[in-house]
């Protein structure tokens, strides 16, 4: 191996790509949508909890009174501070009459049974989705159960019974650390990370598919004959490879770096408590199983990519590959609500699988240590493995012009000289 | 010698492209490797190049193998083309460092070299603005950046317009002028009787002519002289038919004639002789007439 020649051919691929306008936008999102938080985060400086109300008010059942319609009993004398959002009507008919005039937003039916079933109807107009927001509204709810407990209970009993509790997520690690106190701890110890991962599985994509398409380019243009007589496919191939992994590597950087240094901008300005940084776990495993898995693709795509005729024959030939590794995020949400369970811990050790899986689930829990040192033996295991047949298929696939080889003689390829 | 190839083979599955074919280039020459379409010799000159493994033979380039002399040696394929988006000056310093020249060299010799194909104000371009006239000249020069010993040249003139040609042509006969070694592969038979000092034909992967051109021309002339003069007289002394071309006579001689004599004969007999010369058989019909002896 010629390293000269391999570092020439480092550079040309990265000084080359680095300038590609996709690079450009795709490297800039993270940082831009840095600046957007940050300078929302100025503008609501100090009313993070308006911030809230803003949004909780969004949910809302609408600012026009409601009519209710009781036969139960429990709801004909509405509380003084209800009497602003709630108006009694003595028949259904009356109420739909106020409905139609636009008096009322909606009418609840109460029925007489309304204890033992809890059943109410919600008549509104037009769409059904306000109504279904009733049984969300906490201010139905806080009416309904006032009103139920009325003089039974303390007034503070009654008045938590009618409000959700104010949930507060506090996660901690087996060693019993805190990893994510309070709503925004929880989004920059979780939520983050887990982008970040995606970032990552992105940018494995992306850099792979800039190696497919630089093969694709330089067989289709034909100048991959000139290329070939001075260095060896191996060092080609392998230059290709170093060069746009760097290429993906700045790109993640870039990531890390605005990642960090606006998510601790926004922790200050919106005055919030929580952590600021990517936990170092996930960081070095999301750093190591880029890597492997960006080289793992990358070498099959190099290889698949120099069978094709055409850039979109070599795109269809490395689909087989874009659709192993795109499985774990068809299942993100089963991930989500468990990233350890049975089938996310098989699929950690299938080579195609392990990266994008293993990406997606570290963030997100503290995944087994035999699941971390499996998938990695796994991927150090398959490298070479997809070395010895991308090699293979890379260098003889390159001279083939014209017609797109079948399974059989791809197969030939691997088993034959070249 | 400076290549060297001995019993050649390479097949692709059950099909051999080359059958143990051998041949020898000096150092200095222009040497034509010919052959029709599917012949071989784009799968020869590539195992030359050390782009392909030869199943069975040796190769051997400057005493060396191939692998090892590839910084000496340039080629312009038949399949060729350039990186569209890249800087001409930029595809030229590239494809030199790849070669093994030093970044500051290869600036050099590449604006050197685009001086000589007359591209130098087009260095900052990018190569897609080139017209196809243009990119050839920018191909050709590719395969010499590196100022090489061996150059091989598949098709050179290949969608080329006569001027572009004319340029191509001259540039070789400077490069043969230099020293340099020149492998030429090209379905011109013109160029090849122009340019080359030996060829070797190749059909079905083996070789069925090799040598100095001269000598195969003369083994294949015909029999004939070709006079010209005002008029001939009948039945001149070993001729056994006489025919008009292009204000010329072609003269069959008959078996054992020497030409000498004919042309004795036609002075004694007062013919004004303005021209007279062996018959010259052109190259074209000696490859149609091989190939297809070979292929009946």
């Amino acid at each position: 191996m010629d390293w000269h020649k391999v570092w020439v051919v480092t550079r040309h691929e990265y000084a080359t790509n680095v300038r590609r306008v996709g690079f450009i936008i795709m490297t800039a999102i993270v940082p831009v949508l840095g600046i957007v938080v940050l300078v929302f985060g100025a503008f609501f400086a100090g009313q993070a909890q308006q911030l809230g109300a803003f949004f909780e008010k969004q949910f809302e059942v609408g600012d026009a009174p409601i009519g209710v319609v009781d036969a139960s009993g429990y709801f004909s004398s509405i509380r003084e501070e209800y009497q602003a959002d709630f108006v009694p009507y003595e028949s259904e008919t009356m109420a739909v009459a106020a409905l139609k005039a636009e008096e009322i937003s909606k009418v609840l039916v109460i029925g007489e049974d309304y204890l033992e079933t809890g059943r109410v109807v919600v008549v509104s107009l037009g769409s059904g989705f306000s109504a279904a927001a009733v049984s969300d509204s906490e201010t139905v709810r806080a009416f309904l159960v006032d009103h139920l407990l009325e003089d039974a209970v303390d007034p503070t009993l009654r008045k938590r019974a009618a409000t959700p509790p104010d949930v507060e997520p506090r996660v901690i690690s087996s060693g019993g650390e805190t990893q994510g106190e309070g709503p925004w701890g929880f989004a920059f110890t979780f939520i983050i990370p887990y982008f970040l991962a995606i970032f990552l599985v992105t940018t494995i994509f992306v850099s792979s598919g800039y190696l497919l398409q630089s093969v694709a380019e330089e067989k289709e243009s034909r100048v991959i004959e000139i290329v070939v007589s001075s260095v060896r496919p191996v060092e080609l191939m392998a230059g290709k490879v170093i060069g746009l992994g760097a290429l993906g590597l700045t790109q993640v950087l870039v990531w890390v770096v605005s990642t960090a240094g606006f998510g601790s901008g926004a922790v200050a300005l919106l005055a919030v408590a929580g952590a600021t940084s990517i936990p170092m776990r996930v960081l070095v495993l999301g750093i190591v199983y880029y890597l492997l898995g960006y080289t793992l693709y990358a070498i099959l795509m190099a290889g698949m990519g120099a069978l094709g005729t055409t850039m979109r024959e070599s795109q269809q030939l490395a689909g087989v590959f874009s659709f192993f590794a795109a499985v774990p995020y068809m299942f993100s949400g089963f991930l989500f609500a468990n990233p350890n369970m049975a089938f996310a811990r098989v699929l950690s050790f299938f080579p195609l699988t392990a990266p994008t899986m293993m990406l997606m689930r570290v963030p997100l829990a503290e995944v087994p240590w035999v699941d971390v040192a499996g998938s990695i033996v796994v991927l150090l295991l398959s490298i070479p493995a997809a070395l010895w047949a991308g090699a293979k298929l890379f260098r003889v696939g390159l001279l083939i012009y014209g017609k797109r080889p079948t399974l059989k003689e791809i197969w030939l390829i691997l088993r034959g000289r070249d | 010698m400076i290549i060297q190839v001995q019993n050649l083979v390479k097949r692709y599955g059950d099909v051999v492209a080359v059958d143990h074919l051998s041949f020898e280039v000096e150092r200095g020459e222009i040497f034509g490797l010919l052959g029709p379409n599917g012949a071989g010799k784009t799968t020869t000159i590539r195992v030359i190049m050390d782009i392909l493994k030869p199943d069975a033979g040796s190769v051997t380039v400057l005493g060396q193998s191939p692998g090892q002399m590839k910084g000496h040696v340039g080629y312009l394929p038949e399949e060729r083309g350039l990186y569209r988006n890249l800087k001409v000056l930029d595809t030229l310093v590239y494809l030199a460092e790849l070669k093994g020249v030093s970044r500051p060299a290869a600036q050099e010799r590449a604006t050197a070299l685009l001086e000589r194909i007359q591209l130098r104000k087009w260095g900052t371009r990018k190569v897609r603005d080139l017209s196809q006239g243009m990119q050839q000249r920018l191909q050709f020069a590719a395969s010499l950046i590196h100022d090489p010993e061996v150059i091989f040249l598949d098709e050179p003139f290949q969608g080329l317009d006569p001027v572009n040609a004319e340029r191509i042509k001259d540039f070789i006969t400077d490069l043969y002028r230099e020293g340099k070694t020149i492998v030429l592969s090209t379905h011109q038979m013109n160029r090849v009787e122009a340019l080359c000092n030996r060829i070797l034909l190749i059909n079905r992967g083996r070789a069925v002519l090799y040598g100095h051109l001269a000598e195969i021309k003369r083994e294949y002339a015909p029999h004939a002289v070709r006079v010209r003069a005002p008029q001939l007289p009948p039945d001149v002394s070993g001729v056994v038919e006489v025919a008009q071309d292009n204000g010329a006579f072609n003269l069959t001689l008959a078996e054992g004639a020497d030409p000498q004599d004919v042309l004795r004969a036609l002075l004694d007999r007062g013919v004004e002789v303005l021209a007279f010369e062996v018959a010259p058989v052109p190259l074209e019909e000696i490859f149609v007439a091989t190939v297809s002896g070979e292929e009946a």
